[in-house]
C-alpha cells in the first residue's frame, strides 16, 4: 500500500557520526507529509537518502517494489522522486526558462519538455511572466516557486521539499505553501520538511516528528498539532535539562 | 589504582616526557655547537660543515614559512622573494659599503620583514588559491626586476669576496652563523604557536570568517605573520649570498626553490613547531643523496613534484602530523 | 596613428591565442573550482608532442592538431582520475589541490627538461617566417593562422556549451553543483569531461604556441602568471570574461613592449594581476572563486 517504504535506515555524512540511527517510516500515496523536530534531528539528511544524494549506512528504501538504496540521483529521479533542496538551489545565471529546462534534464524529448514547461507556467503565470528574467533577479517567494516549478517539470510521483519557507517573510511563506496546494490537487505525493512547524502542519495532512535519528511520532497533522505531547517533545527536554542543572 | 594515584603517576608521565623532551633539544644544541670543535682538533670536516650549515639555513626557512603558511594555512610558492631581498640587501650594504653581512643580517632580515609587510597590505586581501597565484606572480615580478636592475649586476649577479680566513676555518663564522638563525627562528615558531596570536593564526587557517567574527583582527595578524615569516628568511639569505660570493636572480628567485620551502614544510607537518625542522633535515639529506646518485639534473625537479604529489595525497599532515593523527608521536618530537 | 593600430593589430591577434590557452583553465575552475596551475604545463607538453611529430614525420604543427587534441584530452580524463576525482566534493581540500597541481607542473617540467634539455625550441613550418600584409599593416602569417584557428575553436566551444544537452550540463554544474546533481546531472562524469575538454583546448594551444614562440620547460611559468592574470581580469570560470580579459591585456602587453621594450611585456600582466587581486578579485565577470 505504501508508495515508500523507509525502514531502518542509518545514515550519516562522509565519515561522520550516524545522523539517522533506525528510522523508518510509510509513505501513502497522495499524501501529503511534513516532517517536524528539532535541529540535527536528521530532516534534511532524511530526503537526501531518499534521492540518492546521501547513502544509507543501513536499512533500505523501497520505492513501489523497488530498492532506491544505492542508485544514483539521476536514476532515482527517472523513478520519479524529486527533491527540492534546502540552499534556493538555482541556477542564477539562466532565466526562468533555462531552469525550468534544466529540470527537465533527463527527459530525452526536447519537445516533452517544452510542454511540460507550458504546464508549469499555466500553474505559475507569474513565472511566464518573468521566463526571460535572470533567475537570481527573482525575489525569494519567487524563487521558490520557480524551483517548484522545475521539479513539476518531470511530473513526479513524490516530491520533496527541504524547508520552503526557510529565509522568507511569513506572508510569503503562506504564498508558497497556497501554491503548493496546486501539487496536491495533482495528486502528488508530498514530504515536506519544515522548521516552521505551524506552517508545515497546517498545509500537510499528515505529520511526522522527527528526533534522535528517528521517527518519534506519526499522525494526522490536525492531531499533532493539538497534541499536549509534541508540545514537551519540543518543550519538555528544555524543562528537563533545566531541572538536571538546578 | 586509586584515581589518586593514577592521577599522580599521569603527572609524572608528562612530568618525565617534559623532561625527556627538553633534554633531547638540549642535547642538539649541544651537538651541534660542539661539532666544528671537530673541525678544529682534526680538520678535513668541511663536506660535513657546509652540509650542516646548509640544513641550518633550511630549518629556519622552513620554520619561518611555518608561521604563515602552516599556522595561518595561507600558503605561499613565492617565499624566496624573501631570501632575495636579504641577500641582495646584505650584498648591496657589503659590496657597496664595506659591511660585512655578518653584521648587517638583522638589518637585512628587518628590510626583508618590512617587505613582507607592505607586501602582504597588498596580497593578503586575497585567500586560499587566489593568494597562492599572487604569490608566483611575486616571484616572476621579482625576478625580472632584478634580472633588469643593472646595479645589482642584472641577470648576470654580483660577486662578493671571499671571507679572508684560512680554508679550514672559513665556514665555522658561517656554520655559527645559520646555526643562531635556525635556533632563533624555531624559537619564534614555538612562542607563536604558545600565543594568542598563534591561537589566532591557526584559528584563521581553520575558518577566517568564523574567525572574523569571533573577534580576532585577521587582517593585522595575517600581515604580521607574513612579515614576520619573511625575518629570518632574510637574514638567511644575507649570510647564504655571502657563503656563496655569488648572488643572482636565477639562484634566488627560480620557481623550484620556492617549491623546495613549501615541501619540507609539508613532509615534516606544517603547523606544528617540530614539523619543519624535521622536514629540513629529511629533506636535504634526501636531496643530497639524490644529486650524489644521479647528478643535479632535471630530475631533481621532476622528482621534487613526485614527492610533492606522494606528500599531498597520502600525508597532507606531514610525518609529524600523520603520527600525531595516530597518537604514534614520540614525545621528544611534540614541541608545540 | 599607423604604428599605433600595427600595435594594436598584434595585440588582438596574440590576445586571440592567449583567451584559447586561457579557456581552458577557466573551464575547469567554473566546473570544479580548482585552479590548475599546472596548465600551462601541459601546454608546453603538447607543444612538445607537436614539435615531435614536426620533427620525425614533418607533420604540420597545425594538422597535427587533430592528433594532439584527443591525446590531451585522454592525458586530461586520466589526470582526472588519478588525481582529482576524489578531492574536488571537499571545498576544505581546496588549497591542497592547488598544490597538487602545482607539483604535476614541477613533474612535467622536470620529465620534459630530463628528456629533451633546456634548449629553445619551436617547429619551423613555412609560415612561421613570412608575414601577411593588410594595407600598411602586416601581421606574421603564422600568427594569423593560430588567430583564425583560435577563434573557431572557442566558437566551436561556445557552440558546443550553449545548444547541446552536455553543455547545458556543464553550465549547469558551473553555475551550482548542488542543484545540478538534484536535477539529474552526473557532475562527476560532467568534471572529468570537463578536465578532458579543457586539456584537450591545452592541446590546441600548444601545437600553435609550437611556431609561434620558441619553447623549453620552463617557459610554462611565464606562461601560467600570465593566463591567470587575463583569467583573473575577466573572472574565474567565465569563457568571455577570459577572452576579454586575453584580448584587453594582450594589447596592453603589445603596447608596453612596443614602448619599453620586449622584456617588460611579461610585467604588464603581472602588474595587472596584482592590481585586480587588491581592487576587484572576482575579476569583471567571474563568480567569486570559493573558498
Amino acid at each position: 500500500m505504501a508508495i515508500l517504504d523507509i525502514s531502518g535506515i542509518v545514515a550519516g555524512y562522509g565519515a561522520g557520526p550516524d545522523i539517522l540511527k533506525g528510522l523508518s517510516l510509510a509513505i501513502e500515496p497522495e499524501r501529503s507529509y511534513c516532517v517536524i523536530g528539532p535541529n540535527g534531528a536528521g530532516k534534511s539528511t532524511l530526503l537526501k537518502v531518499i534521492c540518492g544524494l546521501v547513502p544509507a549506512r543501513e536499512g533500505a528504501v523501497v520505492f513501489e517494489g523497488d530498492r532506491l538504496n544505492g542508485l544514483r540521483t539521476d536514476e532515482i529521479l527517472h523513478r520519479g522522486i524529486c527533491f527540492v533542496p534546502q540552499d534556493r538551489s538555482l541556477f542564477p545565471d539562466m532565466t526562468i526558462r533555462e531552469n525550468l529546462r534544466m529540470g527537465g534534464y533527463i527527459l530525452k524529448d526536447r519537445r516533452e519538455v517544452d510542454r511540460r514547461i507550458e504546464e508549469v507556467y499555466g500553474m505559475f503565470p507569474i513565472l511566464k511572466e518573468r521566463n526571460s528574467q535572470l533567475a537570481k533577479t527573482l525575489s525569494g517567494g519567487q524563487q521558490q516557486m520557480l524551483l517548484i516549478g522545475r521539479a513539476l517539470v518531470l511530473r513526479p510521483r513524490i516530491i520533496m521539499l527541504d524547508e520552503p519557507s526557510l529565509g522568507l517573510a511569513p506572508i510569503v511563506s503562506r504564498q508558497i505553501f497556497d501554491s503548493m496546494n496546486t501539487l496536491k490537487a495533482a495528486g502528488i505525493t508530498i514530504i515536506v520538511v519544515e522548521q516552521n512547524a505551524r506552517m508545515g502542519l497546517q498545509f500537510a495532512d499528515w505529520g511526522c516528528v522527527l528526533d534522535l535519528g528517528k521517527a518519534m511520532f506519526e499522525g494526522p497533522s490536525a492531531s499533532i498539532l493539538e497534541d499536549p505531547r509534541i508540545e514537551e517533545l519540543y518543550l519538555g527536554r528544555r524543562r528537563s535539562r533545566a531541572g538536571a542543572d538546578a | 589504582m586509586s584515581s589518586a594515584e593514577s592521577a599522580l603517576s599521569q603527572k609524572s608521565a608528562l612530568g618525565d616526557s617534559v623532561a625527556s623532551r627538553r633534554f633531547f633539544i638540549a642535547f642538539l644544541l649541544a651537538a651541534t655547537a660542539a661539532f666544528p670543535l671537530l673541525q678544529v682538533a682534526f680538520g678535513g670536516l668541511n663536506y660535513w660543515l657546509h652540509m650542516l650549515l646548509f640544513i641550518y639555513m633550511n630549518v629556519a626557512i622552513a620554520s619561518s614559512w611555518n608561521i604563515i603558511g602552516g599556522y595561518a594555512g595561507y600558503i605561499s610558492l613565492g617565499h624566496n622573494v624573501f631570501f632575495a631581498i636579504g641577500g641582495y640587501a646584505a650584498a648591496i650594504l657589503f659590496a657597496y659599503h664595506g659591511i660585512s653581512p655578518f653584521i648587517s643580517a638583522p638589518l637585512c632580515g628587518l628590510i626583508a620583514m618590512s617587505s613582507g609587510l607592505l607586501i602582504g597590505m597588498v596580497t593578503l586581501r586575497t585567500r586560499g588559491p587566489t593568494f597562492i597565484i599572487s604569490t608566483i606572480a611575486l616571484v616572476l615580478l621579482t625576478k625580472i626586476l632584478l634580472d633588469n636592475w643593472r646595479y645589482v649586476g642584472g641577470a648576470n649577479g654580483m660577486s662578493l669576496p671571499l671571507l679572508d680566513m684560512p680554508v679550514e676555518f672559513v665556514k665555522l663564522p658561517f656554520y655559527y652563523g645559520m646555526l643562531i638563525i635556525a635556533v632563533a627562528s624555531v624559537y619564534l615558531s614555538f612562542r607563536i604557536r604558545r600565543s594568542k596570536f598563534g591561537l589566532g593564526l591557526r584559528a584563521i587557517s581553520q575558518d577566517e570568517t568564523k574567525a572574523e567574527v569571533a573577534g580576532i583582527p585577521t587582517r593585522f595578524y595575517k600581515i604580521l605573520a607574513f612579515g614576520l615569516s619573511g625575518f629570518f628568511i632574510g637574514t638567511a639569505g644575507a649570510l647564504w649570498g655571502y657563503y656563496l660570493t655569488y648572488l643572482s636572480p636565477a639562484i634566488f628567485l627560480s620557481i623550484l626553490v620556492g617549491a623546495k620551502f613549501v615541501l619540507m614544510t609539508i613532509l615534516g607537518g606544517r603547523g606544528t613547531v617540530a614539523g619543519p625542522v624535521l622536514g629540513a633535515v629529511l629533506f636535504i639529506s634526501a636531496n643530497e643523496f639524490f644529486v650524489s646518485q644521479f647528478g643535479a639534473t632535471e630530475l631533481n625537479l621532476a622528482a621534487t613534484g613526485l614527492l610533492l604529489i606522494l606528500v599531498l595525497m597520502f600525508f597532507p599532515e606531514g610525518i609529524l602530523g600523520t603520527l600525531k593523527q595516530k597518537g604514534r608521536l614520540p614525545k621528544i618530537l611534540d614541541w608545540d | 596613428m599607423t604604428q599605433t593600430v600595427q600595435i594594436i593589430i598584434l595585440g588582438l591577434s596574440l590576445g586571440g591565442v592567449f583567451a584559447l590557452m586561457a579557456s581552458g583553465l577557466t573551464l575547469i575552475f567554473g566546473v570544479m573550482g580548482i585552479i590548475n596551475l599546472a596548465h600551462a604545463a601541459f601546454i608546453i607538453l603538447a607543444s612538445f608532442i607537436t614539435f615531435g611529430l614536426f620533427k620525425y614525420f614533418a607533420l604540420d604543427p597545425i594538422l597535427s592538431i587533430v592528433i594532439v587534441m584527443p591525446v590531451m584530452f585522454i592525458v586530461g580524463v586520466a589526470v582526472y582520475r588519478i588525481f582529482f576525482a576524489r578531492s574536488i566534493a571537499d571545498p576544505n581540500k581546496r588549497g591542497v589541490t592547488v598544490l597538487l597541481t602545482f607539483a604535476i607542473a614541477l613533474v612535467i617540467e622536470g620529465t620534459l627538461g630530463f628528456l629533451f634539455s633546456n634548449i629553445y625550441r619551436s617547429t619551423s613550418p613555412s609560415y612561421a617566417s613570412s608575414a601577411i600584409l593588410f594595407g600598411p599593416y602586416y601581421l606574421p602569417e603564422a600568427q594569423f593562422y593560430a588567430t583564425i584557428l583560435s577563434a573557431v575553436i572557442l566558437i566551436g566551444l561556445w557552440a558546443f556549451l550553449q545548444y547541446t544537452r552536455t553543455g547545458y550540463a556543464i553550465r549547469a554544474t558551473m553555475h551550482n553543483r548542488t542543484a545540478a546533481e538534484v536535477v539529474g546531472v552526473n557532475v562527476d562524469r560532467i568534471s572529468m569531461l570537463v578536465f578532458g575538454i579543457g586539456m584537450a583546448l591545452a592541446g590546441a594551444s600548444g601545437a600553435m604556441v609550437s611556431f609561434l614562440f620558441s619553447v623549453y620547460p620552463s617557459k610554462h611559468w611565464e606562461f601560467v602568471a600570465i593566463l591567470l592574470s587575463l583569467v583573473v581580469l575577466g573572472g574565474m570560470g567565465s569563457l568571455l570574461g577570459a577572452l576579454v580579459g586575453a584580448l584587453v591585456l594582450s594589447v596592453a602587453a603589445a603596447f608596453v613592449s612596443s614602448y619599453y621594450g620586449p622584456v617588460w611585456s611579461p610585467v604588464t600582466f603581472y602588474l595587472a594581476l596584482f592590481t585586480i587581486l587588491l581592487f576587484r578579485p572576482q575579476g569583471l565577470m567571474g563568480k567569486k572563486a570559493e573558498f
